[in-house]
């Protein structure tokens, strides 16, 4: 479904991604995992076309994506919900998920889309009349993920959901990312927490300052010697 | 009603007191007064008048203090006791400070100590006036009882219009229509309601007909002025208030559709006499086609280059307009004069009445559309980007077009707000096209509340009505603008009307979820 051959990217001077391959089949949870900076969020932003690649190609569904601009590659079915709980802080909830659908034009299958983003996330149903800047961490974040999957994407782009939650919270997120996949949904997923990361990913990579280091299934590469000592915490 | 605070009271009090106080030793009250007699057109009052004009304006501040003091949230509604308590105080209060200033500055003037020689403006009519023309203590006594009496009487009002629950209904419901009006829609609407729109619209049109021939062709130029300056303030809005890039040079497409427009219809230099309606598309289209130009290359970056570009542009503008080199083609310095009026159907239609009506025409037709694309599609994926411009494109926004349109549409307006504003002057030259005017406007869209349309009007009120209004109090006008900003900053950080996008109630499934607003 989605193919990264040979991608080099560039800020300025500083070379970020260093041709790295992956790819995603469709209905698969991949995960890229590694320390800061090693450019998992540049991976996804290049996916979703807010960064250019200087070198390689980004295939989906047998399309190069290289020069396709951002709010086609969104028509195209790749939602990126990005870093940091990035919502529109000062819109509602509701205006929050309404903009999710801005590239769909049916306002009856908006308001259905919204109702079952309420179902998925009862709290934001609750809320949905306050500034999305007045919720809290988690609630953040499930907006973020709401919002991204109004324009009923193909394939879902996740950067770092876990980023700033507490233990119980994370867990909730990674049981709706599975959710989300089972029907249906393939998911790129970005994540510093490895452990979570590998618990349900199918596929997953480890990058290391631009690199692709290792590949293998999110079990393997649990039980992996030198992954436990990088990235889990082990011995 | 155990343990009666009677703080509010004795606040207000004091703060109203220091009120007077500076108003008096500015010699605001004087001058107040004088202006509120040229203003209902009394000029040369003369004898009481002005003692009753100061008395109804020491009414009003006893009033407003007395209801200050009722109406803070700690005092309880359902009593009565603690709002007129607080309200008796702030009388008190209120009516001591009078009463300390009249008895003072009477004896200094009855002794003749010239005050003036510490403080420059008490004349010795202003503490006439003060005093109502009576002895220190005869004045003073008046004072207090108008301060006890008024207070009392504004705590009692303010504790009813609380109470009184018929009434606040009625308030209510007009607030509702008036903020239907400016600009943050309900869904909830009663009859009531619509009714009072219709009729708040009714009043208005009336109003706009009648007021341009009634007040003369004085006030027809400053509120011309400010319209023109409404109209460039909706412009400016668009791109910087609501798809959130700010544009210093805006006076850039102002100087374009103004320019475009003189030429086409000036005698000099190249005597084209073009009708004034065609000229005035050209003038809006050419603004329209600068603004697209310079966008295409900048606004595809973020920050501020547009600000720094377009301060650029509007600097080189000016500077070209002025040389000598290009006088044979702009008029140079000089600048263009005759610049052509409008025609209806074959007659001339230029007195001051007409160009204010073609104002108002242009102002409530740019408004009417201003609200359009405020709740559209587009007004909202500029919000978007004014909120955040990455998440905007990953939700599919095209950012780069979004935001030329919106540059685009913004020069228009400047363009058109250009050419009538050369049309009614029936010149234009480089010094109307100063980087001052892009302040003055960037000003007033801040002032007003940024990205909000009624505020808009309010700003070019504040900013270029106002100093007109209080031209006869010139020496006072840095005062009261920076009463205003200081004032403004405290209570309104985000302008007069901060800006209300439509929030929309939402109430789906309202059984299931059971508790609800």
């Amino acid at each position: 479904m989605l193919k990264v051959e040979d991608l080099h990217v560039y800020y300025g001077a500083i070379h970020a991604l260093q041709g790295i391959n992956f790819e995603l089949e469709k209905g698969e949870i991949v995960a890229l995992i590694g320390a800061n900076g090693a450019g998992k969020s540049t991976s996804l932003n290049t996916v979703s076309g807010l960064l250019r690649p200087a070198q390689g190609s980004v295939t989906f569904n047998g399309e190069v994506l290289n020069k396709v601009p951002a709010q086609q590659i969104v028509r195209k079915g790749i939602i990126q919900v990005p870093e940091g709980r990035k919502i529109f802080g000062r819109m509602t909830v509701w205006e929050n998920l309404e903009m999710g659908a801005f590239i769909g034009s049916d306002r009856a299958v908006i308001l259905q889309d919204i109702d079952s983003a309420f179902s998925r996330f009862p709290r934001l149903k609750e809320r949905r009349n306050q500034l999305g800047g007045t919720l809290s961490g988690g609630e953040q974040q499930m907006l973020a993920i709401a919002r991204g999957l109004m324009a009923h994407p193909d394939l879902l782009l996740l950067d770092e959901p876990s980023m700033g939650l507490s233990p119980l919270l994370v867990e909730q997120i990674f049981d709706i990312i599975q959710d989300i996949n089972e029907q249906g949904t393939s998911i790129l997923l970005v994540e510093q927490n490895a452990q979570m990361a590998l618990a349900i990913a199918d596929r997953a990579y480890v990058l290391e300052t631009g690199k692709i280091v290792m590949k293998g299934s999110g079990d393997d590469l649990l039980e992996d010697q030198s992954v436990i000592e990088a990235y889990l915490g082990g011995h | 009603m155990s343990n009666l605070s009677l703080k509010n009271g004795r606040n207000a009090g004091i703060v109203f007191g220091i009120i007077i106080l500076i108003m008096f030793s500015t010699g605001f009250t004087l001058i107040g007064n004088q202006l509120v007699a040229k203003l209902i057109g009394n000029e040369g009052f003369k004898g009481l008048d002005q003692f009753k004009v100061f008395v109804i304006f020491m009414v009003l501040m006893g009033l407003w203090n007395g209801s200050t003091a009722a109406r803070k949230p700690a005092i309880a509604k359902d009593e009565m006791m603690p709002a007129i308590a607080n309200g008796l105080v702030a009388g008190l209060v209120f009516g001591v400070f009078s009463l300390v200033i009249s008895v003072f500055f009477g004896t200094m003037l009855i002794i003749k100590v010239d005050i003036r020689n510490y403080l420059v403006n008490i004349s010795p009519e202003s503490t006439k006036l003060f005093l109502f023309d009576q002895t220190p203590v005869l004045g003073g006594a008046y004072h207090f009882g108008i301060a006890l009496i008024t207070s009392f009487a504004g705590a009692f009002l303010a504790h009813f219009t609380r109470t009184n629950q018929s009434l606040r209904n009625f308030i209510a419901n007009s607030k509702r229509s008036v903020s239907d009006f400016s600009g943050s829609p309900k869904v909830v609407s009663t009859v009531n309601n619509q009714y009072f729109k219709i009729a708040s619209y009714l009043v208005l049109a009336a109003l706009l007909i009648i007021i341009p021939r009634q007040w003369g062709s004085y006030w027809n130029y400053v509120f011309g002025t400010v319209g023109i300056y409404v109209l460039l303030g909706l412009g400016l809005n668009i791109i910087t208030g609501w798809a959130g890039q700010l544009v210093i040079g805006y006076v850039a497409f102002f100087a374009v559709g103004a320019y475009s427009f003189s030429l086409l219809t000036s005698p000099a230099p190249h005597n084209l006499m073009w009708n004034f309606w065609i000229a005035l598309a050209v003038g809006v289209v050419a603004a329209a086609v600068s603004g697209l130009l310079i966008g295409l290359p900048i606004l595809n970056l973020r920050g501020d280059y547009l600000a720094i570009v377009t301060l650029g542009l509007a600097e080189i503008i000016r500077i070209l307009l002025k040389s000598d080199m290009l006088t044979d083609f702009t008029g140079g310095p000089r600048g263009l004069q005759k610049v052509g009026g409008p025609t209806l159907l074959g007659n001339s239609i230029t007195s001051d009445i007409d160009f204010m009506y073609l104002i108002i025409i242009a102002v409530l037709v740019v408004t009417f559309f201003a609200y359009r694309l405020q709740n559209s599609r587009t007004g909202k994926a500029w919000y978007a980007i004014n909120l955040d411009e990455t998440v905007a494109r990953a939700t599919g926004i095209n950012a780069y077009s979004s935001k030329l349109l919106a540059l685009t549409l913004s020069a228009a307006v400047a363009g058109l707000a250009g050419a009538l504003f050369a049309s009614r002057n029936q010149f234009t030259g480089p010094d109307d096209h100063a980087l001052m005017v892009s302040i003055n406007v960037i000003c007033l869209v801040i002032v007003g509340g940024i990205g909000n349309i009624p505020g808009i009007f309010l700003g070019a009120f504040a900013l270029k009505g106002l100093p007109e209004i209080l031209r006869e109090i010139e020496n006072y006008r840095l005062l009261v603008f920076g009463v205003l900003l200081i004032v403004m900053m405290r209570i309104r950080p985000e302008g007069f009307l901060p800006s209300q996008r439509p929030k929309l109630e939402h109430p789906i499934d309202l059984a299931k979820s059971g508790k609800e607003e």
